[in-house]
């Protein structure tokens, strides 16, 4: 699974609230200076509040803007850093680094078993001289589920950077004590915080309870787990439709679907369009590899395909090859879809750009 | 008797309530309130004819065959009544697809990767909308089946469960539905396109009153909706579609794109 990136800002001063309250005051002021630079600025704890890197990086032209421009505008003693996941990015900005995507397992390994917050647990796995998240992580996964249970077993799976939550990371009545601090009423909106408002004119009581359920998943998976389906112009199947965050300000536009666009292929559509397309070899009836020519034609006709190395299946249907230009403007690629059909019965949308061909979706 | 017959006699008085007060005193789920509505060529499948709130529906098929089409489609009419859907673990969804099936897209939230949290993520959903659609990563632990299950009767949401084969699932489902054979329309050696899909789908399961039925459906027809077969609905214990009798609904002619 896929870690949602994210900054986390990090006031080692404000973590302590104090008898005035001060330090919760200070800290609306730090999410609310960095919602200036993200709007998806969100608190996790007192002290602690994160942000999805993927934007606001694009927007400013690096994490290291981003997080130089963080630094600049929340005006506290802050520490920021950047990783997958919210656990990783939690200590990555207690160090002060950005952590390369892909790499939340490495540096997590050097880090003591006592930063996941579980002191029974940490003590045990010292006593057992698994000292080191990453002696953790290598351990293997059912052992840590059987031996120390399902909490243990979520610790673990972060751990092995394959999880960003834990449990207990997240204050759960941080939004409450944040709005005492900005001397609102508390209990206002403490129904979910309303993502959608006016969404279809106005929330009924099964909308507010549907946003509960989508923050509780959001809450456990991270922001861009939760996603809406859009349908928009376009030719390629990947290009038709884009998936928004539920909640984000995408969500709420109006969808344009239906537009008729040329080139597109005709419905009925494939239920499962990849989003990494796999490798696939087709060959014709006399083993040769298949070839899209310049002018969107083929060189043979398809008789066997292997999907990413695997056994070899008849094509005993196939359609096209329907010639694809596009971005003629910037980089000429000529590129040809097929549809096919195996002898299983499985039928694959192809794409092959001169002899290399991609699965691209499929019909399931 | 006598006492009884004046107690029948002083019934009718009982029912002249105000109109305001008869409405109060309704039941607050109505059976049809309980029962979640299917796109009409699926409502044979169903011994209510739609999806009953609190029951767990499991929809079978191997990788290919039409089951994600037939998932999705039991979103398509609840989602367009307003009630609203989630997809728990489809990890690319054909967002084209769903919309052409039917599925009104700002009803249905999708949760492609939810990992080893799946369970996790279909039970936080489960209370706050009408169906769930999940496909676990493999097959289900026993605790994690019945535990959703579970939870889908208590909280009156319809579990919808997508997996390769049905003992993937290992409380078995109210209803179990599974796709076998199929065939593929409109598509040659080197023409037309592909238009529909026709499937033999059977049901069995607890709430089938114990009768296995089978029929053949187009998953999905030409344009992109599921239907029956065009004139003769379910078949119960026919052998096959017949050869080239009826094609897919939707646009004929193969003539591929618009325009290249």
């Amino acid at each position: 699974m896929e870690l949602e990136r994210l900054v986390v800002v990090w006031c080692p001063e404000l973590q302590q609230e104090g008898a005035r309250g001060e330090e919760a005051r200070r800290f609306v002021q730090v999410v609310a200076r960095a919602g200036e630079l993200c709007p998806w600025a969100h608190p996790i704890r007192l002290g602690v509040c994160a942000l999805p890197a993927r934007g606001p990086a694009r927007f400013f032209g690096g994490e290291e803007m981003v997080v130089s421009r963080l630094v600049e505008v929340v005006g506290e003693d802050a520490h920021v850093g950047v990783a997958d996941g919210l656990f990783a990015a939690v200590l990555a900005a207690r160090a002060r680094l950005i952590v390369p995507a892909g790499e939340v397992r490495q540096f997590l390994a050097p880090w003591s078993v006592a930063t996941l917050a579980r002191p029974e647990l940490a003590v045990t796995l010292q006593r057992l001289g698994v000292i080191t998240l990453g002696q953790f992580a290598a351990l293997p996964s059912p052992h840590v589920s059987d031996r120390f249970g399902a909490d243990a077993a979520a610790a673990h799976l972060v751990a092995r950077g394959e999880s960003g939550e834990l449990a207990g990371i997240r204050d759960r009545s941080i939004e409450r004590r944040l709005r005492v601090a900005r001397g609102e009423d508390p209990d206002l909106g403490s129904a979910p915080p309303p993502y959608q408002p006016g969404f279809f004119g106005g929330a009924s009581a099964a909308d507010t309870r549907a946003a509960l359920s989508f923050a509780r998943v959001q809450d456990r998976l991270g922001i861009e787990a939760v996603l809406l389906g859009r349908v928009q112009g376009g030719r390629d199947p990947a290009e038709q439709a884009t998936l928004v965050p539920w909640g984000s300000p995408e969500a709420g536009a109006v969808p344009t679907g239906g537009a008729p666009w040329p080139g597109r292929l005709p419905a009925p559509s494939p239920t499962a369009v990849l989003r990494v397309p796999r490798r696939v070899e087709v060959v014709d009836a006399a083993g040769l590899a298949l070839e899209v020519s310049g002018r969107g034609l083929l060189n043979g006709e398809p008789a066997r395909l292997s999907v990413e190395g695997g056994p070899w299946q008849d094509v005993t249907a196939w359609a096209g090859p329907w010639p694809v230009t596009e971005r003629w403007w910037s980089v000429r690629r000529r590129r040809a879809r097929v549809q096919a059909v195996t002898a299983d019965g499985v039928a694959r949308l192809l794409c092959a750009e001169r002899a290399q061909w991609w699965v691209e979706a499929l019909y399931d | 008797m006598f006492a009884f017959g004046q107690q029948k006699g002083a019934a009718p008085r009982s029912r002249e309530l105000p109109a305001g007060l008869a409405d109060r005193v309704r039941p607050t789920t109505p059976v049809a309130g309980r029962l979640l509505p299917v796109p009409a060529p699926l409502a044979p499948l169903f011994p209510d004819r739609a999806l009953r709130r609190g029951t767990t529906t499991t929809v079978a098929g191997l990788p290919g065959h039409g089951a994600t089409t037939l998932a999705l489609a039991l979103l398509a009419a609840a989602s367009q009544a307003g009630s609203w859907c989630a997809a728990v673990g489809l990890p690319d969804p054909g967002v084209v697809a769903a919309a052409e099936l039917g599925i009104d897209l700002r009803r249905v939230v999708f949760v492609p990767h939810p990992g080893s949290g799946w369970a996790e993520a279909a039970g936080d959903l489960l209370p706050g909308v009408d169906v769930v659609l999940v496909r676990p990563p493999g097959r289900a632990r026993q605790t994690a089946a019945r535990h959703l299950s579970a939870r889908a009767r208590e909280r009156q949401a319809a579990l919808v469960v997508l997996v390769d084969h049905v003992n993937e699932w290992p409380e078995g489902g109210d209803l179990a539905l599974s796709v076998g054979a199929i065939e593929w329309e409109g598509v040659g050696r080197g023409h037309g396109h592909l238009q529909g899909r026709r499937a033999e789908v059977r049901v069995s399961g607890r709430r089938s009153a114990g009768r296995a039925m089978e029929c053949t459906l187009w998953l999905p027809a030409g344009s992109g909706v599921v239907a029956a077969r065009a004139e003769d609905g379910p078949a119960e214990g026919e052998d096959g579609p017949a050869e080239g009798e009826d094609g897919p609904a939707g646009t004929g002619s193969g003539e591929g794109p618009e325009a290249a």
